[in-house]
């Protein structure tokens, strides 16, 4: 038990180590204003970890969220964000704002 | 805007309300385990429901720093620490709190308990209540939006306590083993979920490592379903976990499995699966 255990906690901390030098994301910036997303249609590269910039410009919090993404995070009014996603295999995947889902809307597509 | 006011409402307040009622039943029924001399106040759940206030309150107010904090990852940071300590204290609850060492120490035992208790739900409440703060808190600046936000928002938390109260009283109306065992389970779900939210967390901060999708149920009952949310609530389901996720939810589970807590609930049921 206690070299399962162990085991399974240093191929966590090899992970955690492998993790942290891997390369960098490939950056991409989404801008939310008047509770719409721009773009709404957001293009990544498959197979690779994106770093997703989300800057707010309503002066109201909103909140990122995909199902299809497994992504969460709120973000405050006029200030901006970063989440990581995928890397994703090629497909569409839809995201919305929580606090406002009538207009705030958009999809990831991974090419 | 009413529409998402309750849902939004109802979510946050329904996974808390869920947590609190189970913890309320285990509170009676620990008085049934180490006699009449175990007192046990449930008072203790309103110190846990103003510091989780409080604290939800100032959380929401300092989430935009908190936010830029590590490049801007300081939520998935500081919420993931918050899921830590509360899985700390769950597992205090299960392994500590029955052991042999308080078997003549019954009031220090209950004091334990009573601490693990108000922190899992004051933490409980800080984490919930805060984005539920946020979203009134903004959503509401704009005049026309006051009225269907409030009283969408009165009616999901409604909505949400009752869950809660039902299930208090199902499970009290059961049988006291019953009871207790159901409690268990539900506390494990409870602990898998944390787990499985911390890995999420942590990955979308890119302070833990991408892993690939264990599963997809998305077809079979989708996250965005009203079973599916519900299910999210109560056991945090998710149509498409990370195999880490996955892998963590099951030793958490494994971790209150395997506790003398739930040993004291499910006598034998370890040996009997041996026997199979």
């Amino acid at each position: 038990m206690k070299n399962y255990i162990a085991t399974i906690l240093m191929s966590l901390s090899l992970l955690f180590v492998s993790s942290l030098a891997s390369a960098a994301a490939v950056e991409i910036e989404l801008v939310i204003k008047d509770h719409l997303f721009f773009p709404a249609e957001v293009e990544v590269p498959a197979g690779q970890k994106v770093k997703l910039r989300i800057i707010n410009q309503d002066p109201t919090p909103e909140e990122f969220e995909s199902y299809e993404l497994n992504r969460e995070k709120v973000i405050a009014g006029n200030r901006q964000t970063v989440i990581f996603i995928g890397p994703l295999s090629p497909g569409e995947y839809p995201f919305f704002g929580e606090f406002y889902p009538k207009t705030a809307q958009g999809k990831v597509i991974a090419k | 805007m009413f529409i998402n006011s309750v849902i939004l409402l109802l979510q946050e307040i329904l996974e808390a309300a869920l947590l609190i009622s189970v913890l309320l039943v285990i509170t009676n029924l620990f008085h049934d385990i180490w006699g009449r001399s175990f007192v046990l106040r449930k008072t203790w759940i309103f110190y846990a429901l103003i510091l989780g206030c409080a604290g939800a309150w100032l959380y929401a107010l300092v989430t935009p720093t908190v936010s830029e904090w590590f490049d801007y990852v300081g939520q998935e940071v500081v919420n993931s620490l918050i899921h830590l300590v509360s899985l700390g204290f769950l597992i205090l609850l299960s392994w500590v709190a029955p052991s042999n060492y308080f078997s003549d120490k019954t009031s220090q035992r209950a004091q334990l308990v009573i601490a693990s208790m108000v922190v899992i739900v004051l933490l409980a409440l800080v984490r919930e209540g805060s984005e539920i703060l946020l979203y009134l808190g903004g959503v509401t600046s704009q005049s026309e939006n006051v009225v269907p936000v409030l009283s969408g928002a009165v009616i999901g938390a409604g909505i949400g306590l009752s869950c809660g109260v039902i299930l208090y009283y199902g499970l009290t109306s059961l049988s006291h083993t019953w009871a207790f065992r159901v409690c268990l389970l539900l506390l494990a779900f409870v602990c898998g979920n944390i787990a499985s939210q911390i890995v999420m967390l942590l990955t979308q901060a890119d302070w833990l490592p991408y892993t690939a999708i264990a599963w997809d149920t998305a077809g079979l009952l989708p996250e965005n379903s009203i079973t599916g949310r519900l299910l999210y609530a109560l056991i945090g389901y998710e149509a498409t976990p990370s195999i880490l996720q996955a892998v963590c939810y099951g030793l958490a589970m494994l971790i209150i499995i395997f506790g003398p807590l739930f040993r004291l609930a499910w006598p034998g049921i370890l040996a009997k699966n041996v026997e199979q």
